[in-house]
């Protein structure tokens, strides 16, 4: 069997399901998180696989891009966690619910 | 390395007409040059960087504004931006509320024991990637500058890092933003890859490219990957504008920032959002007009009414003002479906334009009351703490009553006129239902807006304080010469542009 397209894409597409499932059913803000990384990825992974099979370049440029802003996102959202865990000492979801009038 | 390879490198940088950027250059150069001043300066003076940051963005708020617009309706950077007249304006009007801002962070910050000086250069940041992003005509730019802007706002929305209420704010924020860029970004993918695919009529070199792109989608009027990767960046749009199915987000994240953020994120970030918006449905996605526009149908109409009903209930007024930006949201998405018709585009176009300055204009009115006002806990401005401030304070008072007036669509005022200039474009347009709901939705946002007003200008009756018993009311402290003048401009914008249009109308409505 050869490797094609449709099965970057399938691989690309299940990633995206997973880390979709995962920020709407975790409770744990650092799985969640994990979760959203695992979208970026899956767009990543479709993106090579498009360049690659339809010769277009650029796309593999976009992934360097993707993958810096990733990682700003990353150390942002961490920064947040771990100032919000040193006030609140819990990271789950739903105990973080202060804010309701 | 291939000598026919540099040869073409260097014939795309010489299309890098860096001089046209100039303005979003000057504002990373104002955002360096406050952090170098906080290293260079003594301690003593610091309090002078913010008085910095605003005199440096007005100078160049009067410079963009006196000089003409150059090179207008190119494409450099090798086609990754498009400068318009429209663009130009969006510069404006997104450094008008980043001027705004800075100075309604002053007023906040200068109460608090919080490191000052990031807080302007990150509104400064933000808002060069916010004109970037207006004129986007690349996925990879509009990617790129929407998340450099989502970032900054990450940062922003959990400022006040001592209150875990501005860190949870932060934190919700970040999730369903990443969600929101993550599903935008799938979206990209997705048009990429049909868009580049050789088997298929029209399929471009370079995909990514927004004209590029519409060519090859009129070329494939009904690909089904095309269509959902449509649907994709349009929801992860309508995340950033707050539209009804993405609107959980707004309560929390308006209740828990700093009020100079809210209001922030109500103006620059919604305006941004319907800039891109306007640009991907008219020009890029108009060959899928069949399925764009039920979809923004339906999501207007919810957004109007969803906006205006969860609005009537709040007590808190920073909840209030997000809902009530949730509807407001839903009028300007009426007015881009509007410009879908040929007869309406112009008239539509030109009445979303104005209805964000006015917009503009009447919240940031309310929002630097609201800063003036605020007390200890950010988040915690409830409609009661506003009883006895027109006894106290008739001035804040008033300026109070007519940023809401202008946000309800009282005649004499700016938002009067934003309101009707869309329904016409709506109504010449043809778009009953949707003018149906748009006009209960108005009725029941007048009922909220008055109550807060109301709160404000009539207290309930109390029994007299006994003597030794402390008074009930809180006190008021009055507003500084700056905030006072800054009131009085926006306060006199909104009446003269609800009175005369002339010339400002007229070149806003033109477009």
């Amino acid at each position: 069997m050869t490797i094609g397209l449709h099965h970057y894409l399938a691989l690309s597409a299940l990633l995206f399901a997973i880390g979709f499932g995962g920020v709407l059913l975790r409770k744990n803000t650092l799985v969640l998180f994990m979760s959203l990384e695992l979208m970026l990825i899956a767009s990543t992974l479709g993106l090579v696989a498009f360049s690659r099979f339809n010769g277009t370049p650029d796309g593999n440029v976009f992934v360097l891009f993707i993958l810096a802003i990733a990682a700003v996102e990353v150390a942002v959202g961490l920064a947040i966690i771990v100032a919000l865990f040193r006030r609140r000492g819990t990271v789950m979801v739903d105990e973080l619910n202060a804010l309701k009038h | 390395m291939n000598p026919s390879l540099l040869q073409q490198a260097a014939e795309a940088a010489a299309n890098n007409s860096w001089v046209l950027i100039t303005p979003e250059i000057m504002l990373g150069a104002i955002a360096l040059l406050l952090l170098a001043l906080e290293l260079v300066l003594p301690k003593k003076h610091h309090e002078l960087i913010p008085s910095i940051s605003i005199a440096a963005q007005l100078g160049l708020f009067v410079a963009l504004l006196v000089n003409r617009p150059i090179g207008l309706e190119t494409e450099p950077f090798n086609g990754l931006l498009r400068l318009t007249g429209l663009g130009h304006c969006l510069r404006l009007y997104f450094l008008a509320a980043s001027l705004l801002v800075s100075l309604l962070g002053a007023v906040a910050l200068a109460r608090r024991k919080l490191p000052r000086i990031e807080f302007f250069a990150l509104v400064a940041v933000v808002t060069a990637a916010l004109m970037l992003l207006a004129q986007a005509n690349h996925f990879v730019l509009l990617f790129v500058a929407l998340e450099t802007a989502t970032i900054g706002f990450y940062i922003l929305v959990s400022y006040f890092r001592s209150s875990p209420l501005s860190l949870e704010a932060g934190l919700k924020y970040l999730v369903m933003g990443a969600l929101s860029s993550a599903i935008l970004l799938f979206g990209i993918v997705l048009l990429y890859g049909v868009a580049g695919n050789p088997q298929l009529a029209g399929h471009a070199a370079d995909p990514l490219h927004f004209g590029a792109l519409r060519h090859f989608l009129s070329a494939n009027p009904d690909n089904l990957l095309a269509s959902v990767g449509i649907v994709l960046v349009l929801s992860g749009v309508a995340f950033k504008i707050g539209a009804v199915p993405f609107q959980i987000w707004v309560p929390d994240v308006y209740q828990g920032a700093p009020t100079p953020v809210t209001a922030f994120l109500a103006v620059s970030s919604k305006a941004a959002g319907f800039a891109v918006l306007l640009v991907l449905t008219q020009e890029v996605f108009s060959p899928y007009q069949g399925l764009v526009l039920p979809l923004l149908g339906v999501m207007a109409g919810a957004t109007i009414l969803l906006g205006n009903i969860a609005a009537l209930t709040q007590h808190n007024v920073k909840r209030l003002m997000g809902l009530s930006g949730v509807a407001h949201a839903g009028y300007l998405l009426l007015g881009i479906i509007a410009a879908f018709d040929d007869s309406a585009r112009q008239l539509a176009v030109g009445a979303v334009l104005f209805y964000l300055v006015a917009y503009l204009l009447a919240s940031m009115t309310v929002f630097a009351v609201m800063t003036h006002l605020a007390g200890e806990e950010d988040a915690e401005q409830e409609l009661g703490h506003y009883t006895e401030l027109a006894q106290q304070r008739p001035f804040l008072a008033w300026m109070l009553a007519i940023g809401l007036g202008s946000l309800a669509g009282i005649p004499p005022l700016a938002g009067f006129i934003g309101k009707l200039a869309i329904f016409v474009a709506a109504f010449k347009a043809g778009l009953y239902p949707l003018l149906a709901i748009a006009i209960v939705g108005v009725v029941l946002s007048i009922y909220y807006y008055f109550g807060w007003i109301r709160a404000a200008f009539f207290a309930p009756w109390r029994a007299a304080p006994q003597a030794g018993e402390a008074p009930v009311a809180r006190m008021f402290a009055p507003a500084g010469l700056p905030l006072a003048f800054v009131l009085c401009l926006l306060a006199a914008g909104t009446l003269l542009l609800g009175l005369y249009q002339g010339a400002l109308g007229q070149w806003l409505l033109a477009w």
